[in-house]
């Protein structure tokens, strides 16, 4: 951005300083930050992350060799000093050891602090050459990791250690897998790594030209509230303001934020902006403006009134016979009205505008009820006649939040009459349609391209701020870009839904299960996305672990004016897990049985049928399965031997306690029947390969497994294949990086190209070689050999697109299917209780993890820890924290608690049960969501084992310890 | 941006006292960890600020000759724990330095402004309220010495003029000699996190008799503070069981805690007074005392 913009009129100052060991004199203004001097030279991995007290590490550089964060020095404080930022490491071009430690170790994933943490560890071993665990902790403390779990970092700093001594050093990485292929199963580098790692260009920040107008929004004071009157007259004529949207000039289209196959299972309740306003921090205004100050000026001259409404919070209030109504308006159905719909309309106020469903959902918006379902199997009234013991536990889940570190983001232009929207998405699909609907164009107008994602966890899969964006640029012609706060990550965001889970189990003395009720209840906030799904899911990714033939469900959903809920790792299945699992703990306690009895007498294995999946399809009819491959067996024996689990622990000091506890956890691979995947391979001229996969990479990995896959059926070094992903003009349709999708359905349309490619190229050769077909193999590295000769894939490039040739060979394919590969694990954890302090230390955590084959281990195992952590840290620390009013306490990263390097267990680690699926891509399932289910029941558990309490209502805070302890 | 209306930067303590005499809506600024946070945040009163973090005389951590240490207040948290004289003498800072945020914030975060913002979770607070510290301050009216528990006026409150630089921590030899100290944190989680409880004490021990204790809490109440009557209900007693025991019941009296969204007032009295019998204990032990 040109000076003039950036300061205004005001004083300007000159500073001198090197910067990478190159001198620089530049101008500044007082009030102007470091990072943001740094962005203007170019360099873009120095990131703000919009946490204002600097607590993400993001914005780190070197200053006099100190490590400081960029955000919170005043430019001018880099006067005569000397800076170094991530730059300085990769002069050459090439990756410093620490960079390529951290790439191998597959910790360069969602990538944003990724060349903060290559910095930090750099000057750390310049510091120590041989740091201990608690100086790297040390070092480390001042990162926010979300995606990994700090865990493998200790494994980068030994191997970049080691290099810095010996250049050829290769440390031990991750465990390999399938030993009879080339590259699938084994540690490979990341594709993106390096780039990601040497803090290039890559995300949606750093595509903003010079010239592009900012959006801020505002938003509502209040948790419920209609707009009486609005007047942006005053606030329009701010010099710089290119356009105020409201209710009033937004379009007329209503929509779910939910990024899901279409029709989708939520319903469209929303608008652009509304009149009603369902939660604070609700959209009232967009200011489109020249820069953030114009925008905010022009804000504060908007005048609103509002009309102020009783709020609901909780789902026992928004479940009260006379509770006001969050979503008072017009009910339509685009398919399978139900015949009361008059009924259910009745009294509506067009103020709160409409509710569309695209099909029933089980709902009654004017009692607050926004979906529900029951069902099951057996006859559970019969099943609990014939047990021996009944018990009847409830469970309560917080409102957690996703907390990707780069915020949501995204940059729209025009380019000719077509509209580009730059994503940080999980969802680029969706999100055309979507737009293309509210925008009312055709969706060939639309482009989306997906970025480098800097965290999504499920917040991205919904459109939180692409309609708002796309709609400022189309109206205006002009380029915008838009980024959530990080307080707007907290209240305008998607978060896991608060629920309350009643688990009623009947079960034999000798503890097998004659029956099993789960009752959810939960809050789904001021709009319905994922409102059928989610809480859906903490009953069909929780059921199907164990043989009864007696289950019932029954899930109600509501609507409140507590801040949005939505996506979120693991997808219902967390609360619900929490629920059941803890549930058998405590029936073995009752019962007297072993727990690790218990398990095995009612777990599911592999050949099981899992009829429960006949009624837990989403909004229709589900597949009864009978399982494949399950990996349960074996990660209850390595974890039971390696914790000697029911086996007591004493502490030498008499205040600590402790404790061990379990939980077995599944997940899926996509949805079968819903989801579909498509990729494309071209054969490039010189024998190389180019694959196009919609599949949508959040950082997770999956160019990478893309690439793998191809190159092992194609017969090529990983070096020559290269993805291009996520464009929806440029890429093939995929549905989405969402419900552990991206392997199984992405991974498996890429084998199906490759395979397509593969007989392409054979049939081509034959012609060539003048050989049967028949005769004719691939072999490493890009050959195609026969009985008499052979070609090299760079000879059957050439000849294809000669003159006489065949046109340039392409393989395609889609992947649809019916067939279910479901991720198991079981979690172990200890944890010490100092029962003076309430304090909860979780001393061990084990992740037996059967993902059938992990395609890439590193990446498998680093995003498991990423998991576990997360969980961990639900289920002790976080928590968003509301006053009566709906409104926020703590909507910082800080406060808010997410754990931190500190907070990991002592004793962290991952290992995968390889199985192989018959259905996944080379036998490999889906990983990551799976590791969020495991922590809060192993932990309740472990937490009863050592103190005899049952902690049920998340998170287990060293407060609720001491009360339980009956301290407090 | 920052929304900030001019920034000077000081050649010297005089040249800063200048610099704030000019502009009476000046302020200081040091590492600018907690000014640039609430700038940012939009807290007004920051527009104009004078830059003295890069002033040598500041930074200085020496003793004089009649041995009282002093401690400039430019001294960055990175400074005090990497410092041989104050681990040598006054440990409990080192110890404290090091749960303070985690390294970028101890690279810059200065010990003078961590006293300065009047916060109670200071984490240098209650070591150097322990430590009976005089605040040297310096200003257009000369050198003013104030005792630190004298210096906290109120949450956010502190008793410097707007013409005025903390210049340095002062702490007596008789503060220090023959006492042992030790510091703990109370928070939620291990690093970047603020204290719910902090916790400093220092004791001295003869003939197993405890011959001084001074306790000091941070978060126990608005302020920073000692409790002096504990203080005074327990010099001079043999060390046992039962002395730790009053301790820990008499601490209640001494403290007032508040109920927030982080922790409950109960709570935070439970974990006060288990802080006393824990850190007590260890500075018992620390000393030679025994407790039986």
């Amino acid at each position: 951005m040109h000076s003039e913009l950036l300061f205004g009129k005001g004083v300007k100052m000159e500073i001198r300083f090197k910067l990478n060991d190159r001198q620089y004199t530049i101008e500044t203004a007082p009030g102007e930050n470091a990072q943001q001097l740094l962005q203007r030279l170019g360099i873009c991995s120095v990131r703000k992350s919009e946490e204002p007290s600097g607590f993400t590490g993001s914005s780190i550089i070197l200053l006099n060799n100190k490590i400081v964060n960029a955000e919170l020095l005043i430019a001018a404080q880099l006067d005569g000093h000397n800076i170094k930022t991530v730059e300085s490491l990769s002069k050459k071009g090439g990756l410093s050891p620490v960079q390529k430690a951290l790439v191998e170790v597959g910790v360069v994933q969602s990538a944003y602090n990724s060349p903060a943490a290559a910095l930090v560890i750099t000057n750390l071993l310049k510091r120590k050459p041989d740091p201990s665990r608690k100086e790297i902790m040390d070092a480390l403390s001042c990162l926010f990791i979300r995606d990994t779990g700090y865990e493998p970092y200790f494994k980068a700093v030994e191997i970049a250690k080691e290099r810095f001594k010996d250049p050829e050093y290769q440390g031990f990485i991750a465990e390999e897998f399938r030993s009879d292929l080339r590259i699938v199963g084994k540690n490979y580098p990341k594709v993106d790594g390096p780039q990601l790692v040497a803090g290039k260009r890559a995300y949606v920040e750093d595509r903003i030209q010079p010239g592009s107008l900012v959006l801020k929004m505002m938003r509502s004071p209040y948790a419920h509230a209609y707009i009486s009157s609005i007047d942006t007259s005053v606030a329009e004529k701010t010099p710089g303001v290119a356009m105020i949207i409201t209710y009033k000039n937004c379009p007329d289209h209503y929509f779910t934020t939910a990024g899901q196959g279409y029709p989708e299972p939520s319903p469209h309740d929303r608008k652009m902006f509304g009149q009603k306003l369902r939660h604070v921090g609700d959209r009232v205004a967009a200011v489109v403006a020249e820069s953030e100050k114009i925008a905010y000026k022009a804000m504060r001259r908007i005048k609103v009134e509002y009309e102020l409404l009783p709020t609901v919070l909780s789902i026992e209030e928004a479940e009260a016979e006379d509770a006001p109504v969050v979503h008072n308006g017009d009910i339509d159905f685009l398919s399978g009205a139900p015949d009361n719909l008059e009924q259910m309309k009745q009294g509506f106020d067009s103020r709160d505008g409409r509710i569309i469903y695209p099909f029933p959902i089980g709902a009654d918006p004017h009692k607050n009820l926004a979906s529900s379902v029951s069902n099951g199997i057996g006859d559970t009234e019969k099943g609990f006649a014939e047990a021996d013991h009944i018990i009847e536990r409830e469970y309560q889940t917080s409102q957690v939040h996703c907390t990707p570190l780069e915020p949501h983001s995204v940059y729209t232009l025009i380019d000719g009459d077509r509209l580009v929207i730059h994503a940080s998405t999980q969802v680029p699909w969706h999100v055309r349609r979507n737009i293309a609907r509210i925008l009312g164009i055709s969706e060939n107008r639309v482009r989306v391209i997906k970025e480098r994602v800097g965290g999504g966890y499920g917040s991205k899969q919904d459109i939180l701020l692409e309609d708002v964006a796309a709609f400022a640029t189309w109206k205006t012609g002009l380029p915008v870009f838009y980024q959530f706060s990080r307080e707007e990550e907290f209240i305008a965001c998607s978060s896991r839904h608060p629920m309350n889970i009643r688990v009623k189990l009947g079960a034999k003395k000798d503890g097998r299960l004659t029956a099993i009720d789960m009752k959810v209840k939960a809050n789904t906030g001021p709009y319905g996305n994922h409102c059928l799904t989610v809480p859906m899911n903490a009953c069909s990714k929780t059921l199907p672990l164990l043989n009864c033939e007696n289950m019932s469900f029954d899930v109600r959903v509501f609507y409140s004016n507590i801040y949005p809920t939505g996506a979120y790792q693991g997808y219902g299945a967390p609360q619900g897990s929490f629920a059941l699992q803890t549930a058998l703990a405590e029936l073995a306690v009752e019962l007297g049985i072993d727990h690790l009895e218990l398990i095995e007498k009612n777990r599911v294995g592999e050949g099981s049928v899992l009829e429960i999946l006949r009624c837990l399809g989403e909004g229709q009819e589900g597949a009864v399965v009978k399982l494949a491959s399950c990996g349960l067996e074996k990660a209850l024996d390595l974890g039971s031997k390696a914790f000697a689990y029911g086996k007591k622990e004493e502490s030498s000091d008499p205040d600590i306690k402790i404790g061990k506890g379990m939980a077995i956890v599944q997940q899926g691979s996509g949805l079968p029947g819903l989801d579909q995947s498509n990729a494309r391979i071209t054969l490039v001229s010189d024998g190389s390969l180019l694959v196009h996969t919609g599949g949508a990479d959040i950082g997770t990995g999956l160019d990478t497994v893309c690439a793998k896959i191809a190159a092992e059926i194609l017969c090529l070094e990983l070096e020559k294949t290269s993805v291009v992903s996520g464009d929806t003009d440029n890429t093939p349709f995929d549905t989405g990086a969402y419900a552990s999708s991206g392997t199984y359905f992405s991974g498996n349309a890429v084998k199906r190209a490759a395979e397509d490619l593969k007989k392409k190229m054979l049939n081509y050769a034959a012609e060539l070689l003048a050989e049967p077909e028949s005769g004719l193999t691939l072999e490493y590295p890009g050959m195609v050999k026969g009985s008499k000769g052979g070609l090299s894939f760079h000879e059957i490039a050439h000849k294809a697109e000669s003159g006489t040739g065949r046109g340039h060979l392409v393989g395609h394919d889609s992947y649809t299917t019916e067939d279910t590969a479901i991720p198991y694990g079981a979690h172990f954890c200890q944890v010490a209780v100092n029962t003076r302090t309430g304090i909860v230390k979780v001393q061990k955590y084990h992740a037996y993890m059967d993902c059938g084959t992990p395609i890439n281990p590193e990446l498998a195992e680093a995003q498991v820890y990423g998991g576990v952590l997360k969980s961990i840290g639900h289920t002790l620390w976080e928590e968003m924290k509301m006053d009566g009013k709906g409104v926020c306490l703590n909507p910082d990263l800080k406060s808010y608690g997410v754990p931190m390097v500190g907070d990991i267990p002592d004793d962290f680690k991952v290992k995968f049960v390889q199985t192989d699926d018959p259905f996944g891509p080379f036998g490999g399932k889906s990983i990551s969501e799976v590791s969020t289910n495991g922590a809060s029941c192993a932990i309740a558990t472990a937490i009863h084992d050592a103190v005899g309490i049952w902690l049920r209502d998340w998170p287990f805070t060293p407060e609720k310890i001491l009360t339980g302890l009956g301290k407090l | 941006m920052f929304p900030l209306k001019s920034y000077e930067k000081a050649e010297s303590v005089d040249h800063a006292i200048q610099l704030l005499q000019d502009n009476p809506e000046a302020r200081p600024i040091a590492g600018g960890t907690d000014v640039l946070i609430r700038l940012r945040d939009g807290k007004t009163g920051y527009d104009h600020l004078v830059d003295i973090h890069q002033l040598e005389a500041l930074r200085q951590i020496k003793t004089d000759e009649d041995g009282t240490l002093v401690i400039g207040s430019g001294v960055t948290f990175s400074m005090a724990m990497e410092s041989e004289l104050i681990r040598e003498i006054i440990p409990i800072l080192s110890t404290a330095s090091e749960t303070v945020g985690g390294p970028q914030v101890r690279n810059v975060a200065t010990i003078g402004g961590n006293i300065c913002n009047g916060v109670t979770s200071a984490d240098s607070a209650s070591p150097l309220m322990a430590l009976n510290t005089v605040l040297q301050l310096e200003g257009p009216r000369g050198t003013r010495l104030v005792p630190i528990a004298e210096f906290y006026l109120g949450p956010g409150k502190v008793d410097i003029g707007q013409q005025e630089i903390l210049v340095s921590f002062r702490i007596g030899e008789k503060d220090y000699k023959g006492y042992y100290g030790h510091y703990h944190k109370y928070a939620m989680r291990n690093a970047m996190d603020i204290a719910t409880i902090g916790c400093a004490a220092l004791c001295k021990i003869e003939a197993n008799q405890l011959t001084d204790l001074r306790l000091a809490y941070g978060v126990a109440a608005p302020v920073p503070i000692r409790c002096t009557n504990t203080e005074q209900a327990v010099i001079g007693k043999p060390v046992n069981r039962d002395l730790i025991r009053e301790i820990e019941s008499l601490v209640e009296k001494d403290v007032n805690p508040r109920t927030s969204w982080r922790a409950s007032k109960e709570f935070r009295l439970q974990i006060i007074s288990e802080l006393s019998n824990r850190v007590v204990t260890q500075v018992i032990e620390k000393a030679g005392g025994r407790i039986e």
